[in-house]
């Protein structure tokens, strides 16, 4: 083939390139469509809304004005305490799924089990929730509700746990290993500081995940009109007054609902930003 | 029995004196009735075509195949007299005594000085100023003291690969090993770096005794005292290195040096 | 394993170097023979020949020699490699020197002219030449065979020439002695069979190179001698230089 002539299959080549290239740009345009729509929507309703006195009052009863501020603590109290138990454990679980216990029986298991709670409906933990904890204590608390979301936070950071360590290169390990340090140490001291990043970046995503969760808080946390931080009782959390006031015939309830659903949105967009900037400073090292 | 392993030192010199050994890999026999000497302060090289188990043979000496299941060693290690593959030996002490660098460089994700100070503080406290001595020290003999004594605090990954590989020995230099085990040191760095790693060894030895794997014959040449040459497990000629590359005996070796193999 | 390289050009290399040191070789025995052909028939024109081929013997030694320092510079040779690229700078060198020496036979029968004033003297150094050429040529054999057992046997017959040597030099300090107009002729005689004698020698050396070469260890220093003891002052290994 001389240089400079064009083959006789350029032309259609060229078509077929455009054709797909387009059909991508088309549904990546679309995804990102419908993620800019919610967003717009939400800010349009629920902009209006946001004000001091969200942050500031309580949840109001039907009819009257207030705020949402015992939602936002009890939602925060919910997650962090969901993630502090659950976290340790899924971090754990991947520390072993990873290092020690790599090729073993016990980690397949462990590892398809998880699998499964990964993409469990949260409805169905709520249940469950429901049957261990606030049936054999009698009342509705915010343990229970942090309960539930730890049972959801374990199977992302192990997922991810495991993951991250996984990428960690074994030369690593065994640069470590070659100057005498006993296998735990190398895993402290070497593979979580390697994965440093990508362990975070688990925690964060897991936040995320559990921080918009209802299904599961209908049956363990249940809701509290009034400011309450006992774990012990029930606890308000964003989720479920949007829930309840959405449904509502009441005017300042939807209004708050739509708020509310900024709020978490915001909020959960935040932290997955900072989850990424995170993960892409950890890779840039 | 080997005809070509030329023991031509007394077995008391020999650091680590290796008889008989089998390796396997499951159910594989990668190692044959293996057979050598290293010497007390000698540099030895081990070459051979891939395959032929030099690096196996090398993972040996500080039982580095402990860390993998369904992998074995029988026969026997002997270092200073004492065979290490005994099944109630201490390896992490082992592993103090016999240190590895390995063919692409490994800092820790810590900064240069603690890179250096996270090994020694395994096996002694010392007091910061000691300690301070003692990663200086563990630079300089690596030949990069001058290069890093600015940035300490810097991360071990922010150096340039010959840098990291240095790193690397001054890390394994400054436990006081009697032993370094080098895996392809220079195999992923460029020519003046690699130049740079053979006068660090050149240097090191007399204080150390080490074992190189190579697979670069002219580097065996340049580094080493003592050359074995393995093909397929086994074991097939062990002389001093001016005899293998001048003379050897064994007609594989010879092909295998003069470019003939394959 | 097999007995090519696997880069096929460092073979080539090698092979050039053994072309040149045959074609070296040839060259030099010619010159043996012929420079004591011209010296006992007093054929002038084969003696012109002779010296003149000299330069062309020069040359190729030099071309040997830059041929094997570009083998080590590209190929970084070892072992047996090796040993075959420094025997070809030794053995270039030898013969280089053996065209000189016939040259310089050549040359000196030159000189001599027509007269033959003692046959019976030119016919040692006849008898010395065809054992040297002898020498030279199973030398020359053993090189291109690698025969290290045709090459001992060169290294140890060298002594008989040493001693043929001997018996020359008696000879014709008889024929000086006798008739003093002998004197130059012989004095002219007596510088070729030396020189005959040092064709031996490097015979010797080619056939030590090609020990070293095959079996990677030199023959012993001490080769047996073919010498008498003389009343000529000699050094303390009773040779002289």
């Amino acid at each position: 083939m001389a240089a400079g002539t064009i083959s006789p299959f350029y032309p259609a080549r060229r078509l077929r390139n455009k054709i797909w290239m387009s059909l991508s740009v088309v549904a990546a345009a679309i995804g990102l469509i419908g993620l800019f729509m919610i967003i717009v929507v939400l800010f349009w309703q629920g902009f209006s809304g946001l004000s001091p006195a969200v942050f500031t009052q309580m949840t109001p009863p039907p009819g009257s004005s207030g705020g949402l501020l015992n939602a936002i603590v009890g939602s925060l109290i919910l997650t962090v305490v969901g993630v502090l138990v659950g976290a340790p454990l899924g971090l754990l679980a991947g520390t072993y799924l990873a290092e020690y216990g790599r090729h073993t029986r016990l980690a397949s298991v462990v590892r398809f089990i998880n699998d499964i709670l990964l993409s469990a409906p949260s409805i169905v933990i709520g249940l469950f929730i429901y049957e261990v904890v606030v049936v054999p204590m009698g009342h509705f608390s915010a343990i229970a509700g942090c309960l539930a979301l730890a049972v959801l936070v374990v199977p992302v950071v192990l997922r991810t746990t495991e993951d991250m360590l996984n990428l960690v290169p074994n030369t690593l390990r065994e640069a470590g290993a070659a100057l005498g340090m006993p296998r735990s140490l190398v895993i402290r001291r070497i593979s979580y500081r390697a994965a440093k990043a990508g362990l975070v970046t688990g925690v964060l995503l897991a936040v995320a995940r559990i921080s918009g969760e209802t299904a599961p808080l209908l049956f363990t946390a249940l809701n509290n009109q009034f400011w309450s931080t006992s774990l012990t009782q029930p606890i308000s959390s964003l989720p479920v007054v949007i829930f309840q006031f959405a449904l509502s015939p009441y005017k300042e309830w939807q209004q708050l609902a739509w708020t509310g659903a900024l709020i978490i949105t915001l909020a959960v967009l935040a932290l997955s930003i900072f989850a990424r900037a995170l993960a892409a400073r950890g890779a840039h090292q | 029995m080997n005809t070509a392993v030329n023991f031509n030192q007394s077995a008391a010199n020999s650091k680590v004196l290796v008889r008989g050994l089998d390796f396997y890999y499951g159910a594989t026999r990668a190692l044959k009735d293996v057979s050598l000497s290293l010497y007390d302060g000698e540099v030895t090289a081990f070459i051979g075509p891939s395959g032929c188990g030099k690096s196996t043979l090398l993972r040996v000496l500080n039982r580095m195949y402990d860390l993998y299941p369904g992998q074995r060693a029988e026969g026997e290690v002997l270092l200073d007299g004492e065979n290490i593959l005994a099944p109630d030996l201490d390896l992490n002490l082992l592993r103090s005594r016999v240190g590895m660098v390995f063919q692409k460089p490994t800092p820790f994700p810590m900064t240069i000085y603690e890179n250096i100070a996270f090994g020694v503080r395994l096996y002694e406290k010392l007091s910061k100023s000691e300690m301070d001595q003692r990663v200086e020290s563990a630079l300089r003999r690596a030949a990069l003291w001058t290069e890093v004594k600015d940035k300490l605090k810097a991360s071990g990954l922010s150096l340039s690969g010959g840098q990291q590989q240095r790193l690397c020995i001054a890390r394994t230099v400054a436990i006081k090993p009697e032993v370094i085990l080098l895996d392809e040191p220079a195999s992923a760095l460029d020519p003046i770096s690699t130049a740079k790693i053979e006068e660090l060894i050149d240097e090191l030895s007399g204080d150390y005794t080490i074992a190189i794997v190579t697979h670069n014959m002219q580097q065996a040449a340049r580094v080493s005292r003592y050359t074995a040459f393995m093909y397929l497990g086994e074991m097939v000629e062990f002389d001093e290195t001016d005899r293998i590359f001048t003379s050897p005996r064994d007609k594989r070796a010879q092909d295998y040096v003069t470019g003939r193999f394959g | 394993m097999a007995d090519q390289h696997t880069v096929r050009a460092y073979d080539k290399d090698l092979d050039l170097l053994e072309r040149r040191i045959a074609e070296m070789g040839g060259l030099a025995e010619k010159m043996v023979i012929d420079a004591v052909d011209a010296l006992s028939s007093g054929d002038t024109v084969l003696a012109h020949q002779v010296v003149e081929t000299d330069p062309r013997l020069d040359l190729l030694q030099r071309e040997i020699e830059e041929q094997a320092i570009l083998t080590i510079a590209r190929r970084q040779p070892v072992a047996i490699d090796l040993r075959e690229i420094i025997g070809a700078i030794r053995v270039a060198g030898d013969l280089e020197r053996v065209g000189d020496l016939a040259k310089n036979i050549a040359k000196r029968s030159l000189k001599i002219g027509v007269e033959t004033r003692a046959p019976r003297a030119i016919v040692g150094i006849k008898h010395m030449n065809d054992f040297a050429t002898e020498l030279l040529k199973d030398v020359l054999d053993a090189f291109a065979q690698r025969d290290v057992e045709r090459a001992r046997d060169v290294w140890e017959r060298d002594a008989e020439l040493d001693a043929l040597e001997d018996s020359v030099f008696r000879d014709l300090l008889t024929h000086m002695m006798e008739d003093p107009r002998n004197i130059t002729f012989c004095a002219h005689l007596l510088f070729c069979s030396k020189n005959i004698e040092r064709i031996g020698d490097h015979a010797t050396n080619i056939a030590e190179t090609v020990f070293y070469l095959v079996t990677g260890s030199n023959l012993p220093t001490d080769r047996p001698h073919g010498r008498q003891e003389t009343d000529i002052e000699t050094d303390t290994r009773g040779e002289f230089r």
